[in-house]
């Protein structure tokens, strides 16, 4: 007998980070009518969404509403780690579990979350290992005011003193800002080998606008030399970009074009961006976990994943990070290109495994 | 001054846990196996080898110092206190048995991470000041050499300024410090009567 389970959505669909959660929430939508068309199955997902817009305040009560007012005990959901850990103390009391599919700057592993996209050890080490190779060791970092940026950055700094490389210059705009004329005017003096952007939002539009007209106007920055590196710049903030992204060299999961996917994607891949492709997974691999097991959506997050054969999935039941392969892509005429790709690799949330890159041929591109 | 935190490695870290069977241990356990801990549990003894453990989780709630094959205010590594009931008796027992760090229970879902990096560079820093409080009581300790190493180089007709400056050369020369240097000093005008005391005081 089918058991129809209640879905928590939580994703932002307005304000300043719409494209990423648009994208998100598009995944998880993808996955559960895929899920629901399947007659294979047991389970019939109904979803139950919220909209925070994008106001980080609003996230913690509409996460208690959608675990108070339905029978959901997973909610698929945030793109910022703000948002996270804001409603990570309402999973604990309510017994709620969030299914997390964006990029994040690591240093966390909560007993009621899965973190199904790419943490420092899958996108931010493989991203400068490559450049330090291809453009040199003397970098420029920069970042929005908040946790992402100074992690990210505190990370590089770190690895550049392990690699012999040279921080130039760092410096942080508050978020929203678009002030970024000094951040531009202190890299056309200092000319470093590459800038690692944590900006987001409007900050990094302006900051993408700036750098190419600075590639206009000085011949130092003409061509690929250079280049912005970004850890979360995927093809669902292309559109709103336009031609200044040329060049841009982003690290993640999986870029269009790559097959397969995602491990969790079961061998889908008409996914726009991997901010889509990981909330897809999520669902796919919470209905993996919930199938063929009656009262298996009552159990707990460590419960679920010492199921038999849950192991399988690549979601790590020690850190609840997922094993994810690792892409590089530069954008090349407005489209992201595949430059390089690693085998997959486990999520090591505090960087406490050694980490060794094994770099394979680039996967199958698809047409 | 701005202080640069060093990420201790804690891929290959051991931690200690001195708490009853309990789920504040299920919880600590779980978090510090997420970071890359290997964690261990005693109760009610901490056994020798617990020395040579990284980290050392304590209940201050029913710690007492016999528990401790050490003296209060001598743990050998970075302990942490899990704190439960924060009656005065109990804080003063910590004040005095020493922590690098605390946690507040119940332990959830977070807070070790933190908390193992506060207590290694809270422990380091104690440890090194702890060294650098030894060298400078041994100097201070050492005054009354250097007055009479300068009175000694004085009395072979300089003033006591250049007497001081020239025991300074020396330690400079002889690239020890002004105390040492003025103990060698001492030692070569007493050396010979020390020895013949010490021989004596050994056949003695």
């Amino acid at each position: 007998m089918t058991r129809i389970i209640d879905l928590g959505l939580l994703f932002s669909t307005t304000g300043p980070y719409e494209l990423m959660g648009r994208a998100s929430r598009a995944g998880a939508l993808k996955a559960i009518a895929q899920v629901n068309a399947d007659p294979e199955r047991d389970i019939f997902f109904k979803s139950v969404e919220r909209d925070p817009g994008g106001d980080i305040d609003a996230y913690a009560p509409l996460c208690e509403e959608i675990l108070n007012n339905s029978s959901a005990r997973h909610v698929i959901g945030c793109t910022t780690s703000w948002s996270r850990k804001e409603i990570i103390p309402s999973l604990e009391r309510m017994g709620g579990v969030l299914w997390y599919p964006t990029p994040y700057e690591g240093f966390e592993a909560s007993d009621r979350v899965v973190y199904a996209h790419a943490c420092p050890n899958q996108h931010l080490l493989p991203l400068l290992d490559h450049c330090f190779g291809s453009y040199g060791k003397r970098i420029y970092l920069t970042g929005s005011n908040y946790i992402w940026g100074w992690e990210m950055n505190r990370i590089a700094r770190e690895l550049s003193g392990r690699n012999g490389a040279e921080v130039l210059g760092e410096r942080y705009v508050p978020i929203g800002s678009t002030d970024i004329e000094r951040l531009v005017d202190e890299i056309a003096v200092l000319k470093p080998d590459f800038v690692l952007n944590q900006l987001i939002g409007p900050s990094q539009y302006a900051f993408l606008d700036a750098m190419a007209a600075l590639r206009s106007r000085d011949p130092a920055f003409a061509g690929r030399r250079c280049p912005v590196l970004s850890c979360n710049l995927t093809e669902a903030e292309l559109p709103a970009l336009g031609a200044s992204t040329e060049g841009v060299i982003s690290a993640g999961p999986w870029f269009r074009g790559l097959a397969p996917a995602l491990p969790g994607n079961e061998g889908r891949q008409d996914f726009g961006s991997s901010f889509e492709a990981a909330a897809h997974a999520s669902v796919m691999m919470l209905a993996r976990l919930l199938a063929d097991t009656a009262g298996a959506e009552d159990l707990s997050l460590p419960e679920l994943l010492a199921l038999p054969g849950a192991e399988t999935l690549g979601i790590s039941a020690r850190t609840h990070h997922v094993t994810l392969p690792v892409a590089i892509a530069e954008v090349r005429n407005g489209v992201f290109i595949p430059v390089k790709t690693y085998a997959p690799i486990e999520g090591d949330p505090y960087l406490t495994q050694i980490h060794t890159s094994v770099a394979q041929p680039l996967l199958r591109v698809v047409k | 001054m701005r202080r640069r935190l060093c990420i201790p490695d804690l891929g290959s870290a051991r931690a200690v846990i001195l708490h009853r069977p309990h789920t504040v241990v299920t919880a600590l356990t779980r978090q510090l196996q997420a970071v890359g801990l290997q964690v261990e549990c005693f109760w009610p003894e901490l056994p020798a080898v617990a020395r040579a453990a990284d980290y050392l989780f304590i209940d201050v709630d029913t710690a007492h110092d016999d528990q401790f094959p050490w003296a209060p205010g001598e743990a050998p590594l970075p302990t942490i206190a899990l704190i439960g009931s924060e009656a005065p008796g109990r804080i003063e027992w910590l004040m005095n048995f020493g922590a690098d760090a605390q946690i507040l229970k119940p332990v959830g879902d977070n807070g070790v991470y933190s908390a193992l990096l506060i207590a290694r560079a809270t422990f380091d820093a104690r440890i090194g000041l702890a060294g650098e409080i030894d060298t400078l009581r041994r100097r201070l300790g050492q005054r009354q050499t250097v007055v009479q190493a300068v009175a000694v180089l004085a009395a072979r007709g300089k003033s006591e300024t250049e007497a001081y400056e020239q025991l300074r050369g020396m330690a400079m020369a002889w690239r020890v410090s002004f105390e040492e240097a003025a103990a060698r000093i001492m030692s070569s005008v007493n050396g010979p009567r020390d020895t013949r005391t010490n021989k004596g005081s050994d056949l003695g």
